[in-house]
């Protein structure tokens, strides 16, 4: 990693006045949602962001009425909604002749599960609209349920011996309705980070990004660690980092390595993980084979 | 008789179990016969946002479904909420119990009015394991103190936490139950205002709110913990004998340049070009990068570094009153010494018996190792400072104690004048010689003409000097050079390098071997003809880890024209007066005579320890310990503490990408050989320097802010020139991310 | 002006494509629109129509077609959607959320009963359903009606005063599926008449957070606020009819359209079509002589108690046919004109649910049953068939 990260460049050059979240929101401290809005407003600098926020954790952050932490305009919608929302306002700005980037920012209940309709069907229109689901594996707002988006042997409110069966393949949901760019992001990698961020920024139709961020309070880690927990999952391969475009030209971000400390060391930091639900082996065969299907796809795009 | 009732209201954070903690006290009261209620505040808050829950008692049934709003009794479970809001209604003469860990007299407010109890629950709990780091849960750790207060028997907290499945936390409770500092007494108030409705704050309207203001929710005080920025100690520096800022230079030539390297390194040594070239390098053995993907090419650096910018320079003029020291001997040690003073602005004179100044490093270093122009240059830097050199005049005992009446102060820098000689049969054989007579000669190129060699040359030991000879002896004409040493290859002295170089150059190594004896020649008796070598095993490890070779009977003969004997010295202390005794700190005891001028030794004459580098930081010390003892306020050098130093296992390897380290280039083996031509051409550039780490020392690298959840670190700026960062404390989590993701341990997290 | 024979599905989307071109000069208009019988034609000529400035997002469900227009409205354009029966159900969540967040939004709703079993035929128990949904809610007696309801909800709707959404509910096939001669007015009335959108509150680039955390307080405020706009579409009502038939010559009925009242004794409320069937019964009885009269109540939210009490005051004898039934209760209508007439004998009666034919026959009876009564019965549920 060349020094220093990102080249220095966003304070210097392209500050923004505002922080998209500002200080005072009332997130846990360590929240990976955050440390994303951190790079995200690193990356979205000269833009103009409208914000659609259905009922997640990212709702409750900016307090109350009349004031926000967020230092841009947002919306809130209703939980299932947030994709539609910000179709009218993409609409409303495309026929205005405004560029102006709708976000919309979404937790993985309000992906994966109740919105997944409306997300499938604003993608399928390819409106033009950044969507970033920031995935905790769990209903952190409403204090730790199990989503669609939990992975195997994590224990939550409503799964309390630890989820007996796996996550949903977001991406792969995503890349099969051709939108113009599906990405999952490291927070472990700055630079992925920030990179994919302004990419997907600077292109137009439906973008799709997929994070990984830890929830200390519902994974029952350090608040200190959570960066260094998605280096571990994206080093053991369990969280696989890379770009779909029109879900067809598949290109890998970083190569995993595999390493079974790296899953050991994973599940071993969080409290939420029941070893005895957690075979490794089962475990490190099913990260094995999607990205042999994975390593496949990206070598025929090549 | 209207019912008995009591009204708790606890203050708390989110995640510090405030409605677990009111729950317990409920179910405390429950089991002594009590009605009881208990309920939290429940709004969209977080993990270490201000919480509330309270507890109501009675002895019939409640039937109040309001929040508590003039309790009996109040709990905080953090001090920092202290105040007129958390203590509005406050029954007067009630318990208030505060989890701290200051003392009463520095709680916020005025809170005579109560009964206060204060009691460290944090670090009780955080002692118990309960929690995490960042958010310790105290709820049943005070609910211990509580109970106290209150004249609660612990034995039903304990059936209580039984019931509730806490068994494993009524430790921690028991033990501030026994830590509880209760003040019994209190004062009464008079009457209080009624705060059961407050006034009713305004709302804007719906259709109006186009801007949002920030919240102004200061989560600084949700944390009690803070990362701090700091400057630790890198092993390259601590390992550095000389006491060169290492890390610092290393970095300089990254980011500013060499120029800047070159200023940095002129604050403690004038022999970096030297160094650059002949230094064993502990500091490359420190470096934590060793431990990743190989030691950062610090020698190669300090060379280009100087070679490009030489180092020496004054930091300021002589002053008007400066001492005068006197120093024998014109090695590293003297040189370095010489430095020091003049950079302090004292009068150095150095009395030398060879021509030149240099020492060793002119007669014992060969010149394809360091090329006489480089050490001139070093040497000519120093002079410039105003350093006087008397060279060709040996020092006796009787000139030494004159010198050491006239001057403020004189340093013994005489190095190791002794060689150490084998006393095995046929050592008075032609054709065996001193290794460093040898290297004198091929130095100096003496009276006797260059030096030739021819046949088969066996170098004795395993040293630099063992080194020296045998690639010298290369160049001066040897068919076949051999290095027998008695341990093994890997025990050798020398460095590692010059090994492999020697190596490459045709040296061939006989390792395991002792001498036992030298057997004159066939032709010519008088002269060496074959030496005898005993092999030798490696017996148990010593106290100091090294195994103690054992000599077996079993010999070989090699046959040989020339031995050059590499087997170590020692100090000449003959030039000391009567009565002068040196000690092992460096310092010598000059007897009764009691002189004028403090003196001390420096160097190999009373370390022993046979690299420029240790010589150099010998002379900056006892040089600082004259000028203090002359009556001048100077920091005298000390070596740094290697225990202090980063360790590799602080470091963040993920942070860096793995690149090998750039080697010296070396002129071709064979060409190189014929001549004493500089065999090391160095590293073409300094971009080596960017593979440093920096570990401890902050490189700016922007790390901490970019992972900052909160986006509160900001880069700080004094005179419009960026220095480190700023946290923003009053928004500050105490997450920690910032400082678990900083690359090299330059932050810590600080306990408030 | 052009009169045209068309069923009130098309003269909805003609009303709302008019109302729709009318704010081309300022942020245009759009909305999100989903099928559901008996509405669907009604969306399927709006997204035959061209606009200059305008987007028809074709979504995938009736929540996400508010939520469509949500997001346009809140971006400053004006919108427009339409559903009926479950759809209005499935969407109910964003019908609250629309008038919480204040925005301006019209729809078109055909009255249908709610399922399973699946019915499609009208009876208004689905927009009754959202009467506290915090939206201006009005009942139409026919297709001009319904297409001048249209382009006047947006005038009150979207003044400063106001900042409401409007609901505008016909019923199904009586009205949907029936072609009236409807006159559609020309483009220039309807920019004469509606002004451009301008939504004081419009997300622009500001921070600013809308629709985001209240706590108690906030939120007595904020129903507090909205229950003062609702009570201030009276008077903007009025204002809106001067307006509306300055421009186009013709008046839109008050919120309570009384029929033969002056000297009413006996009296049916109603709302929709079924107040147009008991019209004719009442010139029946009044050719024998029986002081009848009808009130339609035209506008339902904001409810005018006040023009109904005073309408109500001398009759003796109140009937109030409810095409709904709030189960376990009664009359959802019944349950609130009750307050209306506290002298009179109010009864009950639920008819025409699930779409059955509410003739003139059916209602005389009531009317001849309510003259005989001498007490108010528990509400009863008359089969039609």
């Amino acid at each position: 990693m060349a020094e220093p990260i990102l080249k220095g460049e966003y304070q210097s050059e392209v500050d923004r006045s505002e922080p998209i979240l500002r200080a005072g929101n009332t997130n846990c401290g360590g929240c990976g949602m955050s440390v994303a809005y951190n790079m995200l407003s690193l990356a979205a600098a000269k833009h103009q962001l409208q914000f659609v926020i259905p009922a997640c954790c990212g709702i409750v952050t900016p307090g109350q009425f009349p004031y926000s932490a967020y230092g841009a305009p947002v919306v809130a919608s209703t939980f299932a909604a947030a994709a539609a929302t910000a179709s009218g306002l993409a609409a409303t700005a495309q026929m205005n002749g405004e560029d102006t980037r709708v976000v919309c920012w979404a937790g993985d209940g309000g992906t994966y599960d109740i919105g997944m309709a409306t997300v499938s069907a604003a993608a399928e229109r390819n409106e033009d609209i950044l969507y970033v689901c920031y995935d905790n594996e769990i209903y952190g707002n409403t204090g730790g349920q199990r989503s669609s988006a939990t992975p195997l042997g994590a224990a939550t409110t409503t799964t309390p011996a630890g989820k007996d069966i796996g996550k949903k393949d977001i991406l792969a949901i995503m890349a099969a309705h051709r939108v113009p760019y599906a990405a999952s992001i490291s927070l472990g990698h700055a630079d992925d980070a920030v990179d994919k961020f302004k990419k997907a920024l600077n292109m137009s139709g439906f973008r799709f990004l997929h994070i990984l961020a830890p929830c200390p309070t519902g994974w029952k880690s350090e608040a200190a660690e959570g960066i260094g927990l998605i280096r571990l999952a994206v080093s053991a391969g369990l969280f696989q980092v890379f770009e779909v475009w029109d879900g067809q030209r598949f290109e890998i971000s970083i190569e995993p390595e595999f390493s079974r400390s790296a899953l050991k060391s994973y599940m071993e930091k969080q409290g939420r993980f029941k070893e005895e639900l957690v075979d490794l082996d089962a475990v490190e065969q099913a990260v094995r084979n999607s990205w042999d299907i994975l390593s496949q796809r990206a070598k025929m795009s090549s | 008789m209207a019912n008995q009732s009591l009204e708790i209201r606890l203050h708390g954070r989110g995640g510090q179990g405030g409605v677990t903690c009111a729950k317990i006290l409920a179910t405390v009261y429950s089991r002594l016969g009590k009605s009881v209620q208990t309920f939290g505040d429940y709004s969209g808050e977080r993990s270490g946002a201000p919480v509330r829950a309270y507890t109501r008692v009675s002895d019939g049934p409640i039937t109040n479904r309001n929040k508590v709003y003039e309790p009996d009794h109040l709990l905080v479970l953090d001090d920092n909420l202290l105040g007129e809001t958390t203590v509005a209604g406050l029954a007067e003469g009630g318990a208030l119990v505060v989890n701290t860990a200051k003392c009463e007299d520095d709680l916020a407010g005025d809170l005579g009015a109560w009964q206060l109890a204060t009691v460290d629950a944090t670090a009780i709990a955080r002692r118990h394991g309960i929690g995490t780091r960042s958010v310790v849960i105290v709820n049943t750790t005070i609910a211990g103190a509580f109970c106290r207060v209150l004249g609660i028997d612990l034995a039903v907290l304990e059936e209580t936490y039984e019931g509730l499945g806490f068994s494993s936390n009524f430790a921690a409770a028991k033990e501030a139950y026994e830590a509880v500092c209760v003040r019994e007494d209190w004062e009464s108030r008079g009457a209080t205002a009624d705060i059961s409705v407050a006034a009713l704050p305004e709302v804007g309207e719906l259709v109006e709110h186009t801007h949002s203001p920030p919240t102004g929710l200061l989560t600084g005080s949700w944390s009690s913990q803070r990362p701090a920025y700091m400057e630790k100690l890198a092993p390259c520096s601590a390992w550095c004998p000389a006491g060169n800022d290492v890390v610092g230079f290393v970095r300089a030539a990254a980011t500013e340049g060499e120029e800047a390297a070159a200023h940095i390194l002129g604050r403690t040594t004038p022999l970096s070009a030297t160094c650059g070239r002949v230094c064993p390098a502990p500091c490359m053995e420190g470096c934590n990068r060793a431990e990743y993907d190989g030691s950062v090419n610090i020698r190669g650096l300090e060379r280009i570094v100087a070679d490009n910018f030489p180092v020496a320079r004054a930091n300021r003029a002589p002053a008007a009153d400066a001492r005068s020291v006197a120093i024998i001997g014109g090695g590293p040690a003297g040189l370095a010494a010489a430095y020091e003073l003049a950079r302090a602005g004292q009068r150095a004179t150095i009395f030398e018996h060879e021509a030149e100044l240099g020492g060793v490093l002119r007669t014992g270093i060969p010149t394809y190792r360091l090329p006489r122009e480089v050490l001139d240059q070093e040497v000519n830097g120093i002079l410039a400072l105003g350093v006087q050199a008397r060279c060709g005049e040996s020092v006796d005992a009787e000139q030494l104690g004159a010198l050491a009446e006239e001057y403020d102060g004189v340093l013994l820098a005489t190095g190791l004048q002794r060689l150490r000689g084998l006393d095995i049969p046929g050592a008075e054989l032609g054709g065996i010689g001193q290794g460093i007579e040898f290297l004198h000669g091929v130095n100096l190129e003496s009276a006797a003409g260059p030096l030739e060699l021819s046949g088969h040359v066996v170098v004795l030991g395993g040293g630099n000097t063992a080194m020296d000879c045998a690639r010298s002896a290369l160049r001066c004409g040897a068919e076949r050079v051999t290095v027998a040493y008695r341990r093994t290859r890997d025990a050798m002295p020398a460095i590692a390098e010059e090994i492999v170089e020697a190596d490459h150059e045709g040296v061939v190594f006989l390792t395991q071997r002792q001498p036992v004896a030298f057997h004159p020649s066939v032709q010519d008796g008088a002269r060496l003809g074959s030496l005898e070598l005993a092999e030798v095993e490696m017996g148990e490890p010593d106290e100091s880890g090294r195994r103690s070779p054992v000599v077996t009977d079993r010999t070989e003969r090699l046959a040989c024209e020339h031995v050059l004997l590499a087997l170590g010295q020692s100090a000449d202390l003959s030039c000391l007066p009567a009565g002068w005794q040196l000690e092992d700190d460096g310092r010598i005891d000059t007897g009764a005579s009691a002189p004028k001028a403090a003196v001390r030794a420096a160097g190999d004459v009373t370390t022993w320890e046979g690299t420029v580098t240790h010589a150099i930081g010998s002379g900056r010390r006892a040089a600082g310990l004259l000028m203090v003892a002359a009556g001048i306020d100077v920091e005298v050098f000390e070596r740094p503490d290697r225990a202090r130093a980063v360790p590799a296992t602080a470091i963040r390897f993920d942070h860096f990408e793995k690149r090998e380290p750039a080697l010296d280039r070396a002129a071709d083996a064979a060409a190189r050989v014929t001549d004493l031509r500089e065999a090391n051409l160095g590293l073409e550039d300094s971009a080596e320097a960017l593979r440093c780490f920096s570990c401890g020392k902050c490189t700016e690298c922007d790390t901490c802010l970019v992972y900052c959840p909160e986006g509160i670190i900001s880069r700080h700026t004094e005179n419009g020139r960026q220095r480190g960062y700023a946290v923003d404390e009053s928004f500050c989590k105490g997450c920690g991310i910032c400082v678990e993701e900083c690359p090299r341990e330059s932050m810590e997290m600080i306990e408030l | 002006m052009t009169i045209q024979l068309i069923s009130a599905n098309h003269a909805s989307a003609m009303a709302a494509t008019l109302a729709g071109r009318a704010n081309r000069n300022a942020r245009g208009f759009g909305g999100g629109v989903y099928p559901i019988t008996p509405q669907t034609e009604c969306i399927e000529l709006l997204c035959r129509q061209q606009f200059d400035k305008g987007s028809i997002v074709r979504v995938e469900s009736e929540h996400s077609a508010m939520a469509v227009c949500m997001g346009m409205s809140v971006s400053g354009a004006r919108t427009f959607t339409a559903s009926s029966s479950n759809g209005l159900a499935y969407m109910a969540e964003n019908v609250y959320a629309a008038a919480f967040s204040r925005l301006p939004i019209v729809m078109m709703a055909v009255n249908r009963t709610l399922g399973p079993p699946w019915n499609i035929w009208v009876d208004h128990g689905d927009t009754l359903m959202l009467r506290d949904a915090g939206w201006i809610q009005l009942y139409c007696q026919d297709n001009q009606e319904v297409a001048d309801s249209i382009i006047f909800s947006y005038r009150l709707a979207e003044d400063a005063r106001v900042l409401l959404p409007a609901m505008v509910c016909q019923d199904a096939f009586v009205l949907s599926h029936t072609m009236m001669e409807t006159d559609l007015p020309e483009q220039e009335q309807v920019d004469r008449y509606l002004p451009d959108l301008d939504l004081p509150h419009r997300v622009k680039f500001d921070p600013v957070m809308i629709g985001g955390l209240d706590f108690p307080r906030e939120t007595e405020v904020h129903r507090r606020q909205h229950q003062e706009a609702l009570e201030r579409v009276f008077d903007v009502y009025g204002e809106c009819q001067d307006e509306f038939e300055e421009v186009f010559g013709r008046r839109p009925p008050d919120p309570v359209v009384p029929y033969c009242m002056d000297d009413a004794e006996i009296a049916f409320v109603s709302m929709g079509t079924t107040s147009s069937t008991t019209d004719t019964v009442v010139d029946k009885l009044r050719a024998e002589g029986i002081r009848a009269g009808s009130v339609r109540v035209r506008m339902y939210r904001p409810f005018p108690e006040k023009a109904l009490t005073e309408m109500l005051a001398n009759c003796e004898r109140v009937g109030v046919l409810d095409r709904d039934i709030s189960l376990g209760l009664g009359g959802v209508l019944w349950s609130e004109v009750r307050g209306c007439a506290p002298r009179a004998l109010v009864q009950g009666y639920m008819l025409g649910l699930g779409g059955g034919d509410v003739r003139p026959q059916h209602i005389e009876s009531l009317f001849r049953e309510l003259a005989a009564s001498s007490s108010a019965a528990a509400p009863k549920l008359v089969e039609v068939g």
